[in-house]
């Protein structure tokens, strides 16, 4: 008899921490969903019983008092609350549970489709009985509680070791008597679809910055603020200002809105016409090795990596802000064209070309070489400017790990009318590896031709037979009809 | 008076707001073309996607009538102006600095608060003709001071209903007349603020004179939305639902466009929740942007076209409601139409809605 006393204690004992629990976490599931939607009475069930203009108050006080009366159970537990303050707490909360169990019977009987709310968004599903009976047991564990003497720390062993028995049965029951849980685990187990998943802006930013593709373009990109950004289905498409020789042209990268690791695909097109522009063409990846070469020996190596670069590349993007404009404007199309365009800084290091972020590489490097870099872009801009090819083939998927195909044409006969020969470009051709010498394992034939003798100019071009390609159809119009 | 409304020696009196704008709101030219630009853009990394997802099996797929952006003759065409005079035979109705001559048929009818005769039009009306779609200038159909009001009731008192349609555009009154009180409140029996509401009527100087119900009252008050079901896999990509239209404003006249319901949140619109939460949308949308392309079919009628999207139906994707102009459509709306677009689409504005099925592309 005096153990089934001793073990009844302790079952009622067990009820303070349980209750607060509850209520605290009752309470602070209500605030979460409050400060989420920006409502303090939106989603909290047993409000609807009220007039609309006491909702909100009704909704705050029940919040309030489930706070108040889970802190006060606690604070009361133990010495501090000993006599008339701990007793007045658990009358209050056994109250509050007999008070909420009501209202749970009224919301069933009246509004059936509400939800209890007693766990905020958790507990949207109708009222059904087991929400109700778990109000009542609650109410009577509040009950059981009162005249109990301060609580103590159990004895480690076979108190202890009871105390947890009890805490897991009535978390069992509690759990079998809540339908929020199945909400929950179904939510947890729950992945959006990309069409409808919101990502914010700033970290598909991030996750273009930090991609391949990022670092491939970055050295025709002239601006670090996005044109223009927009998002349709799983795609935020982001456009940035470009240059390419002395072509304005725009960069739009397509980004999957994925949390890490997007796809991304990317194209060039020109500012004003609208054409799709092939890409500069970019060495092979040379991997670590060729980097580490690159570090050791420095610019002067054999490979001439370091020394070549594109108008738009950080050299040439340099050059320009100061005003000095593109010194590789004209080269001779019978000198050789730079194969190894963007080159180890843009591929290797982090994003180049960008206003205000001038890397150290730049800072190290000979003028010579530097100039020699921005010279050499004059035969691409000339060369990977001009030909309208499919806009499909120029979206490469970045794909961690692999190149990215650049589309080239065939080979192409030497210019008929090459263009006025700069000071910088017979220098540029001097530091620059023969066109036929496929760099870094290029094929030949990876030599862009378009701008050639043979090759159609582009659309806008001046001089061009091609008319310039307007956007595509407008808005229509009732009129049109 | 509620918040929202002031009070005046006339009763409530409309809080202007100052700002309405959207964040991309077909309001200029600069819009127009970047959002020509944006479809150039995304044709330029993904190639032009002329063919749009859909449904392509069945005896359906094979009967729709072709699809593309509007083009003449396709679809009935919209005219908008001020009926200067009007004969048994004859509608002239100015049009910006101009006339037009309209013929009059022994087939056409007329709305004006209800069903009237063609030449019971009045001059100084605003008028919506529907021309005949093989002959250019025949009305088919003409609406007369047909206005609607869609939105959250923010006040009631005696002189009627101060109505909030979003951050976009001014609070509107609705004046309730007691010929369709009765009407009006079989469907929307909670006229009280903070319930929605969306009525058809007649314009007047400073109000709407309701005359018919758009729809059916959602039983939820605006600040206890219920929780829209969850998705999984890939959100579908042809949508069906109810298309509504909406009154013009800040739009150009006769504009072909739909107001979208889902646009990306990212976009910062005006008419996003404050604290950025997510807008409730029951019809689960995928997120789109200003400019992108939707294929609208109306499956009352079949006409379908391209139009792209041209403003945020902040109002319409509160309502989980369902049209029922031919069968039962699943709930939600999807698409929020400019009125020329309804017209073109087969619409009969004094409906409200027609059962619409939407279709993006990836």
């Amino acid at each position: 008899m005096t153990m089934l006393t001793h073990v009844l204690t302790e079952i009622r004992e067990a009820q303070i921490p349980l209750l607060s629990a509850m209520l605290l976490g009752g309470s602070a599931a209500k605030v979460t969903r409050a400060v989420r939607v920006g409502s303090v009475d939106a989603g909290l069930g047993p409000t609807a019983l009220f007039p609309m203009r006491l909702r909100r108050r009704v909704a705050v006080s029940v919040c309030a008092a489930e706070f108040v009366c889970g802190a006060a159970l606690i604070v009361t537990a133990g010495r501090f609350g000993r006599g008339d303050l701990a007793t007045g707490a658990r009358i209050a909360t056994s109250l509050l549970f007999l008070v909420a169990t009501c209202a749970l019977l009224e919301l069933r009987a009246n509004h059936p489709d509400v939800g209890c709310g007693c766990f905020g968004e958790f507990s949207t599903s109708p009222v059904g009985g087991r929400t109700v009976i778990r109000s009542a047991l609650l109410s009577a564990a509040a009950l059981s509680t009162i005249g109990l003497l301060p609580l103590q720390a159990p004895h480690p062993g076979a108190d202890a070791g009871r105390l947890l028995g009890i805490f897991a049965v009535e978390f069992l029951v509690i759990g079998a008597l809540s339908p929020e849980l199945g909400e929950a685990l179904v939510r947890l187990g729950y992945s959006e679809p990309c069409e409808l998943r919101r990502l914010p802006a700033v970290r598909t930013l991030a996750a273009l910055r930090r991609s391949s593709q990022w670092r491939r373009r970055a050295g025709l990109i002239t601006a670090e603020v996005p044109l223009d950004m927009w998002r349709e289905l799983c795609w935020r498409y982001v456009v940035f200002p470009a240059r390419l020789g002395e072509r304005q042209a725009e960069i739009v990268f397509a980004v999957h809105l994925r949390p890490h690791r997007p796809v991304i695909h990317a194209a060039l097109v020109d500012s004003a016409t609208g054409d799709v522009l092939a890409w500069p063409t970019t060495p092979a990846r040379r991997g670590v090795i060729g980097w580490l070469i690159d570090r050791t020996l420095g610019p002067s190596t054999p490979f001439g990596l370091r020394g070549t670069g594109l108008a738009g590349s950080r050299d040439g993007g340099e050059r320009e802000r100061r005003g000095e404009g593109p010194a590789d404007t004209d080269t001779d199309a019978d000198a050789p064209a730079a194969p190894a365009a963007p080159a180890a800084p843009a591929a290797l290091g982090p994003a180049s070309g960008l206003p205000g972020r001038s890397g150290p590489d730049a800072e190290h490097e000979p003028p010579g070489v530097a100039g020699a870099g921005a010279a050499s872009a004059c035969g691409d801009q000339r060369a990977a400017g001009l030909l309208r090819i499919p806009a499909g083939m120029l979206a490469a998927p970045t794909d961690p790990g692999r190149g990215i195909p650049a589309i080239r044409s065939e080979s192409a006969p030497p210019a008929e009318t090459p263009g006025p020969q700069q000071p910088g470009s017979s220098k540029s051709a001097s530091v620059q590896p023969a066109p036929e010498q496929p760099a870094s394992g290029q094929p030949a034939s990876g030599r862009p031709a378009s701008g050639r003798s043979g090759q159609p100019r582009s659309a806008g071009t001046p001089g061009s037979p091609v008319p310039p390609r307007t956007p595509p159809d407008d808005l229509p119009f009732s009129s049109d009809l | 008076m509620g918040p929202g409304g002031q009070s005046g020696r006339g009763g409530p009196v409309l809080e202007v707001r100052r700002d309405y704008r959207c964040c991309d709101r077909f309001a200029g030219t600069a819009t127009t073309a970047r959002t020509s630009r944006r479809r150039m853009l995304k044709a330029a990394v993904f190639g032009p996607q002329d063919d749009l997802v859909g449904e392509v099996s069945g005896q359906k797929a094979r009967r729709r009538p072709p699809t593309g952006l509007p083009a003449a003759g396709q679809l009935p065409r919209a005219l908008t102006g001020i009926v200067h005079d009007v004969s048994p035979h004859v509608l002239v109705i100015g049009c910006g600095g101009s006339e037009q001559r309209i013929a009059l048929t022994a087939g056409a009818t007329a709305w004006r608060g209800g069903p009237v005769d063609p030449a019971g039009l009045q001059p100084g009306d605003q008028a919506v003709v529907r021309l005949d779609r093989s002959r250019r200038g025949v009305a088919d159909r003409i609406w007369a001071n047909i206005g609607r009001v869609t939105g959250v009731i923010v006040a009631r008192d005696a002189h009627g209903l101060l109505i909030d349609e979003g951050k976009t555009k001014p609070r509107r009154l609705v004046r309730i007349p007691d010929g369709s009180a009765g009407r009006i409140q079989v469907r929307f029996p909670n006229l009280e603020p903070g319930f929605l509401i969306d009525v058809i009527g007649l314009k007047q100087s400073e109000a709407l004179e309701a005359r018919i119900p758009g729809t059916s009252q959602p039983v939820y008050p605006v600040d206890r939305l219920p929780t829209p079901p969850m998705v999984s896999g890939h959100a579908p990509t042809t949508i069906r639902g109810s298309a509504t239209w909406h009154e013009p404003f800040e739009e150009p006249p006769g504009l072909l466009g739909v107001s979208y319901p889902a646009l990306d949140p990212e976009a910062g619109c005006a008419e996003d929740p404050i604290g950025g939460g997510t807008a409730p949308r029951f019809a689960r949308l995928p997120y789109l942007a200003i400019g992108s392309m939707l294929q609208i079919r109306n499956d009352c009628t079949d006409s379908a076209c391209r139009l792209p999207v041209t403003g945020c139906a902040a109002i319409a994707r509160l309502f989980n409601d369902r049209c029922v102009t031919c069968g039962t459509s699943p709930r939600g709306r999807i698409a929020d139409l400019t009125l020329a677009s309804f017209i073109a689409l087969g619409g009969e504005l004094e409906r409200g809605c027609f059962n619409a099925t939407v279709t993006m592309g990836r």
